[in-house]
């Protein structure tokens, strides 16, 4: 080898050093878990997740390794998993629950874990409205009080009957849940809406190691308190990370390649290709169409209070004009299905969705452009050339997408073509993720935008029908209080639908007359459309069992495969090092 | 103007040189500087692309440059895709995820990008042309604006610029995204006129016409430029490949117009989508295949022009 040779040889194996994607360090591959990050680290300094809207603060692996819930809801079981918590009691109207907290949890710092902890975050929550996260204004709309009974049990009062507030509050039904922060920490913050959290500390089984804007790093914690007390071993992986892989092509290589050991959402394309290059790679099903539905159905959110999308009408004649059927052929390739309502089409769900298929408010699966043409010429409109004008002015509609991901992207393309065939200058407008969720959402900065807000029902209907009421209407411009109702849906009908959605909220679950409320609150919903639900969601995220196995799946279904989740923490406890 | 002269010497004695007769041929061709062989196979290979515009738009159905036009992942005709599907005809070039025929995109994309880059590169010259005659031929206080104003713009990247003003504006159309790229693209023509200006004011001819009472603007446009001519061609096809490059790059980050289709833009979602790992090669393959004619025609005209401009390059 000539000495050039040499030195490029030296030049190669330094860049790839500085451009790998872990410095490995001293932890070797095989004792290392990566998983997929879909976004970009804001602010990899800060662990203030109570003050983030868009999740970062928690998904790039605190929630998932270092913060654990009070309880994991199972999707197969639809029991709670306990976890930091042992078990809760309500009063008999469910206005009051006493939560009691597992003895023995310590913080990696070796303080102990709790109820001085979880009455402290309560309050904290309770009085700082700056706080803004949707869990902590969730926790904040329904919390009267907390207090202390014993060192392990805390008591909460409600403002009203909530049967589900448990699962709602701490029970990761969906994405996140409130997390308890130590208060032998945080009491010395001035300000917890500015305070950083750093370093952070949890109760899990991992501590914090390093973070930068595209990764953060974790360490496992030798003397992790559920393995002392015997309520679970330590996890194998010796290191996780959360690495941001970038877009679909990126995360495809590095799949392929053994660099990633679970990815986020890729198209049933990639996915074929990469399992063609990589037999090591599985997803949820073993077959087409390989993907699972997450509880978040997609939908089309518009803003009711601009014209002309002021009109139920034209709102109407929008969802009559989308053709579901060819979103889910073309732009999910088939992995998905249509929505016929608002929510998730999980067996749980189907007694509320037939109720309002029933009675006559479900969606069809394919469009009738006609139908939505006369709605629109109805209220004015003439079709010249392209599009339809109305004194001069032509109908048009901006659509924001999050450019997070192809599946926002390509759904809202397939929906633009759709409105611009029926004569509706539609486009999209992609923006960023950390803007599509902090300006664009909450503050109804959009037209219509691609996303899921109605999501929350997972085995009743209230908690999805609940974010549509009128009492979390604010004007365009205020923070939507957990974004919640950022349609800003607000009339006489919005009105009618909200009393019937609050009279079902405080009856416990399963209640008989349910459905038939469901149904009756539904047809205001059908009437003005302050949103058009569109697919199910779809989420092929495949994991490479090369270096690691016990990844979920249909046929190991011990939980959902979401593991950006707060759930996260039981897919880590189930791997196990591939031989 | 000075070229046809110099090339006269050496047409004086073609016997004696020895040359043959291809050679002989080719430097009666020097008679007409503009009919150099590189200057026309640029503009060829230019005016396909042009040619593949507006025939396309005849011959083949433009409107399949929408979402779900065709079967989605269909190889070019002939060939087979991943799933065993053999193309057709319906598809010569194929299709995309989302079924859009690679050909229609072609056929409205290369004209678009190819507009963008002309129209930028436009503007861009006839700013340069005013500023670097202004500044070469008056002097003093304006020259030093102009200068120190063209000098700080050229250290500014422009991709930098223009990739947070997109992303800042979301979509625009392609003729804002030419007017914003020509924003970027003045400050050289800018410096280079002006040192032309500033060697050819003391000229002969030039004094001749302020003797004779020409008005600036008189001498500025219609004494100097003209001689200016394939020198400001040279500067403006070099131009013109810069801001196709800029606006590609942009496009290829997805921040070009959405709905408009360009071959920056198809790149873009050709490697958003995972066409690389899926082996859909004709998606990307093609309208990069297309951008490296497109920018060869550029490099030669641009040596082309060259060579009528500097006599001395003329090659037999």
């Amino acid at each position: 080898m000539t000495s050039m040779q040499k030195l490029l040889l030296a030049a190669v194996a330094a860049s790839l050093a500085i451009a790998g994607p872990v410095s490995a360090q001293n932890v070797a591959r095989e004792d290392t878990v990566i998983f997929d990050l879909d976004r970009t680290i804001q602010d990899p300094e800060n662990f203030n997740w109570m003050t983030d809207g868009t999740g970062i603060r928690r998904m790039q692996g605190a929630h998932q390794v270092m913060w654990e819930p009070l309880f994991i809801l199972n999707y197969n079981t639809g029991a709670l998993d306990p976890w930091l918590s042992t078990g809760f009691e309500a009063n008999d109207d469910l206005s009051a629950f006493t939560i009691t907290l597992r003895e023995g949890v310590t913080w990696s710092d070796g303080e102990a874990f709790d109820a001085d902890d979880v009455v402290f975050t309560v309050n904290m929550a309770l009085e700082n409205e700056e706080l803004n996260a949707r869990e902590v204004a969730t926790l904040r709309g329904q919390v009267a009080g907390v207090e202390k009974v014993d060192d392990l049990t805390v008591r909460f009062t409600l403002n009203a009957p909530n049967p589900r507030f448990v699962v709602e509050n701490f029970g990761v039904r969906i994405f996140g849940s409130f997390l308890i922060m130590p208060e032998h920490i945080w009491s010395a913050a001035e300000n917890p809406a500015t305070f950083t959290f750093n370093p952070p500390i949890g109760t899990g089984p991992y501590t914090f190691t390093s973070a930068a804007s595209n990764r953060a790093i974790w360490d496992r914690n030798e003397g992790w308190w559920g393995a002392q007390t015997g309520f679970a071993d330590l996890p194998e992986p010796l290191r996780v990370v959360f690495l941001e892989s970038g877009g679909e092509e990126s995360r495809a290589q590095l799949m392929a390649t053994d660099q990633l050991d679970a990815a986020q959402n890729l198209s049933v394309g990639t996915f074929e290709a990469i399992q063609a290059q990589n037999a090591n790679v599985i997803a949820w099903h073993a077959d087409y169409p390989y993907a699972v539905a997450d509880p978040c159905a997609r939908q089309l959110e518009i803003n009711t209070t601009i014209a002309p999308w002021d009109n139920p009408n034209m709102r109407k004649a929008v969802a009559l004009i989308i053709d579901r059927t060819q979103i889910v052929n073309i732009a999910a390739e088939g992995a998905t299905t249509p929505s016929s309502t608002m929510f998730a089409q999980y067996g749980s769900m189907s007694p509320f969705i037939d109720a309002v298929v029933e009675a006559g408010y479900g969606l069809p699966a394919s469009a009738d452009v006609a139908a939505g043409q006369a709605l629109i010429e109805a209220a004015g409109w003439v079709r010249n050339g392209d599009y339809y004008e109305r004194d001069g002015e032509t109908l048009s509609a901006e659509i924001h997408v999050n450019s997070a991901s192809t599946e926002y992207t390509r759904t809202i393309d397939m929906v633009v073509e759709q409105l611009q065939r029926a004569g509706i200058d539609a486009r999209s407008v992609p923006v960023e993720n950390s803007v599509f969720w902090g300006e664009v959402l909450p503050f109804g900065a959009y037209e219509m935008s691609y996303s899921w807000l109605s999501c929350g029902s997972v085995n009743e209907p209230w908690a999805s029908m609940g974010r549509y009421t009128v009492q979390d209407v604010v004007p365009v411009g205020e923070r939507s209080p957990g974004f919640n109702n950022t349609a800003r849906w607000n009339s006489p009908a919005a009105e009618a639908y909200s009393e019937v959605v609050n009279a079902m909220s405080s009856l416990p679950l399963g209640d008989p007359q349910i459905p038939a409320m469901v149904a009756d609150a539904y047809q205001h919903l059908d009437a003005e459309m302050p949103f058009i639900p569109l697919v199910q969601a779809y989420k092929l995220m495949p994991f490479n069992t090369t270096y690691w196995t016990g990844w979920p799946s249909n046929d190991s279904y011990y939980n959902h495969p979401f593991f950006h989740w707060n759930s996260g923490h039981q897919i880590i406890h189930n791997l196990t090092r591939a031989n | 103007m000075t070229e046809p002269n110099a090339a006269a010497p050496e047409t004086a004695a073609p016997d004696a040189t020895g040359l043959s007769k291809r050679q002989v041929r080719r430097m009666k061709r020097f008679d007409n500087p503009w009919r150099n062989p590189k200057l026309i196979w640029g503009v060829g290979l230019l005016l396909g692309i042009i040619a593949l515009g507006l025939l396309g738009r005849i011959f083949w159905d433009t409107d399949m440059v929408f979402t779900g036009s065709g079967l989605p992942r269909q190889a070019p005709v002939g060939i087979e895709n991943m799933r065993g599907q053999v193309g057709s005809w319906a598809h010569p070039l194929g299709t995309d995820v989302t079924g859009k025929d690679i050909l229609a995109l072609l056929i409205v994309g290369a004209p678009n990008s190819l507009y963008v880059g002309v129209l930028a590169s436009l503007i861009g010259m006839s700013i340069g042309i005013f500023l670097g005659f202004s500044a070469g031929f008056i002097g003093g206080r304006i020259d030093d604006v102009i200068r120190v104003g063209s000098d700080v713009m050229i250290t500014i990247p422009p991709l930098l610029i223009l990739v947070v003003f997109q992303a800042a504006y979301g979509d625009i159309s392609l003729t804002i995204m030419a007017i914003l790229i020509a924003c970027f693209v003045w400050q050289s023509p800018t410096r280079l006129i002006r040192a032309q200006v500033l060697s050819m004011r003391e000229s002969g001819y030039v004094q001749m016409a302020r003797l004779s009472g020409a008005s600036t603007g008189h001498i500025m446009f219609r004494e100097m430029l003209p001689n200016l001519v394939p020198y400001l061609f040279g500067s403006f096809i070099a131009n013109v490949t810069t801001s196709i490059v800029t606006a590609v790059g942009l496009e290829v980050l997805g921040l070009g117009p959405q709905r408009v289709p360009t071959l920056g833009r198809v790149i873009y979602d050709a490697i958003n989508s995972g066409a690389l790992i899926q082996n859909l090669w004709w998606w990307w393959g093609v309208p990069t295949l297309l951008l490296a004619v497109m920018f060869i025609g550029l490099l030669l005209i641009n040596l082309g022009l060259d060579e009528v401009s500097n006599p001395r390059l003329r090659r037999l």
